[in-house]
C-alpha cells in the first residue's frame, strides 16, 4: 500500500460538496429511526429494525449507494480527467495502486455508514439486544468492503461504472435475484445479509437471509478478491488513449 | 535563469539510442494513428513536428509506455517501453492534458510526485524542481487557480523533481506565455546540454526551430522527414507559394515581380496580386525591394497557403 496514494485519495474523495452528500445519505437511517420512535409503531421493534431499516434501508439503498459513489470515484475519477497519468508514469506497483485507491474508498465509506447503522439501531431498539446491533455493524463493514472491490474494479474496466454499478444494485439485486433464486449467490446485499443473520442472535420470525452465513462469508472473500486481483489486471494493462 | 542541473550518470546503455522505435505501427479499430515507424533518438533535443492528429502524442504514449504498439517494438533506455514500470525512475513526464489535482498547492503537486519516486528527501527536492522552472512565488497556492501556462510549468517541475536523464513532453508550451516558453525553452536547453534526452511534440514550426537540434515531421501517422532542422527547413522553404498582395499599382508590381527569379507566376485579380515563388526567403526579400525601386507602396503582402498542413503535404508528397 502506498501512503501517499491513500492520502491524495481521500483529499479527493472528502472535498466539501461530495462529504455532505454522503453525509446526508448516511443521516437517512438514522433521521428513520427517529420518526420510527415518535411514531405508534404497530411492529416490535426488533422486527421493524431487522425488517425495514437494515434490510430495506440500509442493505437495499444506503449501503450500495455509498459504496457506489466512493468506489467508482477513487479511481475512476483520475482516469475521466486524466491525471491517471501523474500515478501511472511513477515506479509504482499497480497492486499498490489498487490497494491503495481501495483503502481509501472504503475507509470512509465503512465508517459512514457503520456509524449509521449503530445509531440508527441504538434508536430503534432502545438499549436491549446488542447482538443484533453487532451482527448487523460488521455485516454493513463487510458489505461495504465487497461492494467498494467491485465498484472499484468496474472503474477500471469501463468509464461508465456508475451506470454499471446502478445496474448490478438496483436491477440484478434488486429485481432478478428475487425473480431466480440462484442468482442470489451473485448478490453482495444477499451475503450481507447472510453475515448479519449469522452474528445477530434474532428469531427466524424476525429476521432471516436467503444465504446461511458461512457460505456468504466464503463468497465475500471470493468476490472482492477476485474483483480487485481483475483490478490490477486491467490497470497493468491500462492503455491512455489519446484524441486521434 | 540560473539552474542546478547536474549531467545524467553515465551507465553502460550510453552507447544505445535512449529511444528505439522500430516498424512501430498503433491503429484505433480501423483508424490507423501511427503507421510503421522506425526512428533512433540520442542525447539531445528531438522535436516530434506534426500538425494536430498527425499521430505525435501516440508515438510519445507508446514511448511512455502508455500505449501497447499494435505491432513493432518501442524500447526506452534498452527496455521494452510497454508494461515497464521500472523505467520510470529514469523519465520525466509532462502530459499534454491540462489536468492537474485542482485541490493541491503548486507545491503539494510537485511534492507529491517526488513521494511516489521515494526520492530520499522529497521536500528538497520539490523545491529545487520549483526553482528550476522558476514558479516559487506562486509554489503555495493551489493549482486549480493556476493560468495554463503555469500549471505546464508546475507540470514541468513534477518530471523534473527525480532528475531524469529522458524527459518526455507532449506541447509543452501550449498556453504559455512568451516569455514563459522563452524560460521553458532556455532550461530545456540547459538540461540537454547536459547530456540528458529530450523529446518534445509541436504543431508551431518555430518552437521546433528554437529548440530542436533533430526534428522528426510526422504527417497522418507516417515520418515525413527526419533529421537536421534546417536541412527540413530548406525544403518546407523550397515548396512553391502562393502570396498575395494589395498595392498602390498592382499591374505594375506583378510585372516588376515577373522579373524576379524567385517568381514563378503573377496573377492579376480584381483588387489583388496573386505572386507564385518557389524560393519563399528569396521572395520575401525581393518584394519590399521591388516594390520600392519602383515606386510602389505595398499595403499588404499575405502569404496564402503557408498553413502547416500544406508544408507537410509537400514533404510527404516528395
Amino acid at each position: 500500500m502506498n501512503s501517499t496514494i491513500l492520502a491524495l485519495t481521500l483529499r479527493q474523495l472528502l472535498g466539501k460538496r461530495r462529504a455532505l452528500f454522503m453525509i446526508a445519505i448516511a443521516a437517512l437511517p438514522v433521521l428513520v429511526a427517529v420518526i420510527f420512535r415518535l411514531a405508534d409503531a404497530e411492529m416490535t421493534p426488533q422486527r421493524w429494525t431487522a425488517e425495514h431499516l437494515f434490510k430495506g434501508l440500509i442493505v437495499t439503498i444506503v449501503l450500495p449507494l455509498t459504496t457506489l459513489v466512493f468506489g467508482t470515484t477513487a479511481l475512476g475519477m483520475e482516469i475521466e480527467d486524466g491525471t491517471i497519468v501523474y500515478l501511472l508514469a511513477k515506479p509504482l506497483r499497480r497492486f499498490d495502486v489498487i490497494l491503495s485507491k481501495f483503502t481509501a474508498a472504503w475507509l470512509p465509506a465503512a465508517a459512514l455508514l457503520a456509524l449509521s447503522t449503530i445509531v440508527s439501531t441504538i434508536i430503534a431498539l432502545g438499549n436491549d439486544n446488542s447482538s443484533i446491533l453487532i451482527g448487523f455493524t460488521i455485516a454493513i463493514v463487510l458489505g461495504s468492503l465487497v461492494y467498494c472491490c467491485i465498484f472499484l474494479a468496474l472503474s477500471v474496466f469501463t468509464n461508465h461504472a456508475l451506470i454499471a454499478g446502478l445496474i448490478y444494485v438496483f436491477l440484478w439485486e434488486g429485481v432478478v435475484t428475487g425473480l431466480f433464486t440462484g442468482t442470489r449467490y451473485i448478490s453482495v446485499r444477499q451475503y450481507t445479509l447472510g453475515v448479519a443473520d449469522l452474528i445477530a442472535e434474532t428469531s427466524r420470525r424476525t429476521f432471516r437471509a436467503d444465504i446461511d452465513g458461512a457460505p456468504a462469508l466464503v463468497l465475500m472473500a471470493i468476490v472482492g478478491v477476485a474483483a480487485l486481483v481483475l483490478a490490477v489486471r486491467r490497470l497493468s494493462r491500462f492503455e491512455i488513449r489519446t484524441n486521434v | 535563469m540560473t539552474v542546478e542541473l547536474q549531467p545524467p550518470p553515465a551507465t553502460a546503455e550510453s552507447a544505445t539510442p535512449a529511444i528505439r522505435l522500430e516498424g512501430v505501427s498503433h491503429w484505433y479499430g480501423n483508424v490507423v494513428a501511427v503507421n510503421k515507424i522506425s526512428f533512433s533518438v540520442g542525447p539531445g533535443i528531438t522535436g516530434l513536428l506534426g500538425p494536430n492528429g498527425a499521430g505525435k502524442s501516440t508515438i510519445l504514449h507508446m514511448i511512455a509506455g502508455f500505449l501497447k504498439p499494435s505491432s513493432g517494438s518501442v524500447e526506452v533506455l534498452g527496455s521494452p517501453a510497454w508494461q515497464n514500470q521500472e523505467m520510470y525512475h529514469r523519465i520525466g513526464l509532462v502530459p499534454e492534458r491540462e489536468a492537474v489535482y485542482p485541490f493541491l498547492t503548486g507545491y503539494e503537486f510537485v511534492l507529491l510526485s517526488a513521494q511516489l519516486h521515494k526520492l530520499p528527501n522529497a521536500q528538497e527536492a520539490a523545491r529545487r524542481a520549483i526553482r528550476l522552472v522558476d514558479m516559487e512565488q506562486a509554489q503555495e497556492r493551489r493549482t486549480g487557480g493556476y493560468s495554463k501556462g503555469m500549471k505546464q510549468r508546475m507540470k514541468l517541475a513534477a518530471a523534473l523533481v527525480h532528475d531524469p536523464p529522458l524527459l518526455l513532453l507532449d506541447e509543452p508550451f501550449n498556453g504559455a506565455d512568451p516569455s514563459q516558453r522563452l524560460r521553458m525553452m532556455a532550461l530545456l536547453r540547459e538540461m540537454a546540454a547536459a547530456g540528458r534526452t529530450i523529446v518534445f511534440s509541436s504543431h508551431i514550426l518555430e518552437e521546433v526551430e528554437r529548440l530542436s537540434d533533430n526534428v522528426l515531421v510526422i504527417v497522418a501517422g507516417r515520418l515525413a522527414a527526419s533529421g537536421d532542422f534546417h536541412a527540413i527547413r530548406r525544403l518546407m522553404t523550397d515548396h512553391p507559394h502562393t502570396f498575395t498582395l494589395r498595392s498602390s499599382d498592382d499591374r505594375r508590381l506583378g510585372a516588376a515581380l515577373i522579373a524576379e527569379p524567385s517568381v514563378v507566376g503573377v496573377e492579376l485579380m480584381d483588387s489583388w496580386l496573386s505572386v507564385r515563388t518557389a524560393d519563399f526567403g528569396a521572395f520575401t526579400l525581393a518584394a519590399p525591394r521591388v516594390a520600392h525601386g519602383s515606386g510602389i507602396t505595398i499595403f499588404e503582402i499575405l502569404p496564402a497557403d503557408r498553413s502547416l498542413e500544406s508544408v507537410f503535404s509537400y514533404l510527404v508528397k516528395r
